[in-house]
């Protein structure tokens, strides 16, 4: 999952837990607020109630005679009673919710009951508010605070989503820039992505750091393979000379001529390696170019004229059962007639006299796939992950003249232009190479 | 035929004069690329072989020079930088060919005389081998009228360089050096040439016994031919 999408999903859901807890605890909260309002309120009317009475006398509240005396707002949202207590040693000073009955009304009332003296005399002194009207008071406050939450809640994820993105902007175009879309080892030049972000800026260059790490061991790789390739060249190049103007001399005795032939044997060997291991990295560092377009079945024809003698050597029959008008784009001519002649020579060397080698098509999901299949003697499963390891020569059994670069140079052509190989290989049976071609390498 | 040598390495040049010598040019040799421009500038040649990489010069400004001074000449570039690049530019910038060090003395050898059958002459180049008529110009076998047409593409390349360098053991390497020359691939086994002779015997049994193309014991094939 990308950094922004868990980011943005981490706001929203904090933010929706923020907004259940608060759905949650509101009422509670504004109903415990109002609730000590309310007593604030009873208490201070309690004392008002005291003081008045304490400097006028209850008989403004207790007519005289009456042991009762009742106070209702027209609504009965508030009340006040006062009456005589008579019970002896009954002392009560609460605030509690009750409900009383009023004049055919049940009303739920939050109730401050208090009992006092005056002279000889105990009172019982009530003062209620309705519960209802508390209710009523609250509900919109809880509404207004809901809104005021979502619109809240609603601004900061929009904020945050905002910042998010523009905080991570540069991380998406260090990794967009940077890493994909990056062929290895070509990189392009530095481009700093700007940024404030100092852990940014510090990725951006350390990875361009590596690049260029990058590049300078493949520079120096390059560097060290031009020259290798110059060094080694020129004295096989005057040892060869020299070997075949000994050979081409007339007064050089037969048994000297044979040595000399062994020594060019022996330095065509070393030819080949070096001229096979500078194609391997030339592919590698890309130095071909793919603009040809070819027919894979002339392709197959040519390779066949190269190699039809080593076929009839081991008396192989060789089908190619490739439509004509199959043919590749954006391909390098000479790498890929290398590629088939390399698999073909690799399954006429590994086959049974009198064997077969087929080569057909079929398309996959749309990609092109090339079969290359023998009868030959096959690749056991422990040997499979090893065959296109340089120098490894996994069928040495066979004793082949041969110093195991082929299907390295197969694998390196393959890369070079994206095609892929996959091996199926019975032992004693035969082998089976899949090459599958991507879409752009195939003419529509 | 005069060609001019011009090779850093010293060994190689020397050897490329030996051959050429004894293959009746004439040759002048350079080891750097001041004195070949020089030469260049004073003397014509039919061959200018240029080592393009040099330590004091730029080998295709050399190239630039000699076909402005020697245009008649045809430019062969030898390198050790087989870089494709290098080829391309070579060959616009008017080389006649390019041969890839390292590379066979006959090859060379049989690179000039293609060079100079295109450059110097159109006639027809027909070898007589016994009762086969042979057209190197256009590839044909014919024996007293009839025309040998199951000889593959491969075993006249074998037969016209063995006709190139005739009188002249050629090894099985060095023959597979021409014909397979230009495939990379993992085998640096020459036996293959074996067949390559048996089948075009057998082939050209069928019309004449062809016993001019002789098998040299332990060293190679040779096409005897009077001069």
């Amino acid at each position: 999952m990308k950094l922004k999408t868990k980011l943005t999903l981490f706001n929203a859901i904090s933010k929706l837990v923020i907004v259940v807890l608060f759905v949650l605890l509101v009422p509670l909260l504004i109903k415990r607020i109002s609730r000590n309002y309310v007593d604030n309120n009873l208490i201070k009317q309690q004392k008002k109630f005291l003081q008045i009475v304490k400097d006028q006398g209850i008989k403004n509240y207790i007519p005289d005679g009456e042991t009762y005396g009742s106070y209702y707002l027209p609504l009965k949202e508030e009340y006040l009673t006062i009456e005589t207590d008579t019970v002896p040693g009954h002392n009560i000073d609460t605030i509690k919710n009750e409900r009383r009955l009023v004049e055919r009304d049940t009303i739920d009332y939050r109730i401050l009951s208090h009992t006092f003296e005056i002279g000889n005399h105990k009172y019982l002194l009530e003062i209620g508010k309705s519960v209802a009207t508390l209710d009523e008071t609250s509900a919109p406050l809880q509404n207004i605070a809901f809104v005021v939450l979502i619109g809240m809640i609603l601004l900061t994820i929009l904020a945050d989503s905002f910042y998010t993105n523009r905080v991570l902007n540069p991380l998406g175009l260090i990794i967009k820039t940077k890493l994909i879309g990056q062929k290895f080892p070509n990189f392009g030049p530095y481009k700093e992505v700007r940024t404030s972000t100092s852990d940014f800026q510090y990725l951006d260059i350390s990875i361009h750091k590596m690049i260029e790490t990058i590049e300078a061991a493949f520079q120096k790789e390059r560097e060290f393979i031009s020259n290798a390739s110059h060094e080694l060249m020129t004295p096989i190049s005057i040892l060869q000379s020299k070997i075949e103007n000994m050979f081409g001399q007339e007064d050089v005795a037969d048994e000297l001529k044979v040595r000399l032939l062994e020594m060019l044997k022996i330095l065509n060997r070393l030819k080949s390696i070096t001229k096979t291991l500078l194609l391997i990295s030339q592919i590698e560092n890309e130095q071909f170019l793919k603009e040809d377009q070819i027919s894979i079945n002339q392709l197959l024809q040519e390779v066949y004229d190269e190699i039809s003698v080593r076929l009839a050597e081991k008396n192989l029959t060789f089908d190619i059962l490739v439509p004509e008008n199959v043919t590749l784009v954006n391909v390098n001519r000479f790498l890929l007639f290398n590629l088939f002649f390399n698999l073909v020579n690799n399954a006429i060397k590994y086959n049974k006299e009198d064997g077969e080698i087929a080569i057909t098509t079929e398309l996959e999901s749309g990609n092109l796939v090339v079969n290359i299949t023998d009868t030959g003697v096959g690749i056991s499963p422990e040997d499979m992950p090893l065959i296109f390891n340089r120098f490894k020569k996994v069928r040495q059994s066979m004793q082949q003249d041969s110093f195991g670069l082929g299907l390295p140079i197969v694998k390196s052509i393959a890369a070079f232009h994206d095609i892929k190989i996959e091996v199926d290989s019975v032992k004693n049976v035969g082998s089976n190479f899949r090459l599958i071609f991507p879409l752009q390498l195939v003419k529509k | 035929m005069n060609v001019l040598i011009i090779e850093d390495e010293e060994a190689l040049a020397h050897e490329l004069e030996i051959f050429l010598n004894t293959n009746n040019y004439v040759t002048d040799v350079c080891h750097n690329g001041a004195s070949a421009s020089e030469k260049i500038a004073t003397s014509l040649y039919d061959f200018i072989l240029i080592d393009l990489g040099l330590p004091d010069y730029e080998g295709l400004d050399l190239l630039k020079e000699a076909k402005k001074n020697n245009p008649d000449a045809a430019c062969i570039i030898l390198t050790a930088r087989a870089e494709i690049n290098d080829r391309i530019r070579g060959l616009d910038l008017g080389a006649d060919d390019y041969l890839p060090k390292p590379f066979s003395l006959l090859e060379l050898q049989s690179r000039m005389q293609a060079i100079m059958r295109r450059k110097f002459g159109l006639k027809q180049n027909i070898v007589e081998l016994g009762d086969f008529l042979i057209n190197l110009t256009d590839r044909t076998i014919t024996c007293q009228d009839a025309v040998v047409n199951t000889i593959t593409k491969k075993e006249f390349d074998l037969i016209a360089y063995l006709i190139l360098n005739k009188n002249r053991t050629l090894s099985r390497t060095q023959l597979s050096e021409h014909i397979w020359g230009s495939v990379i691939n993992d085998d640096y086994d020459s036996n293959y040439i074996d067949a390559h002779i048996k089948n075009i015997r057998k082939k050209l049994n069928v019309y004449s016994a062809p016993d001019w193309l002789e098998t040299v014991r332990g060293l190679g094939y040779k096409v005897k031919m009077n001069t």
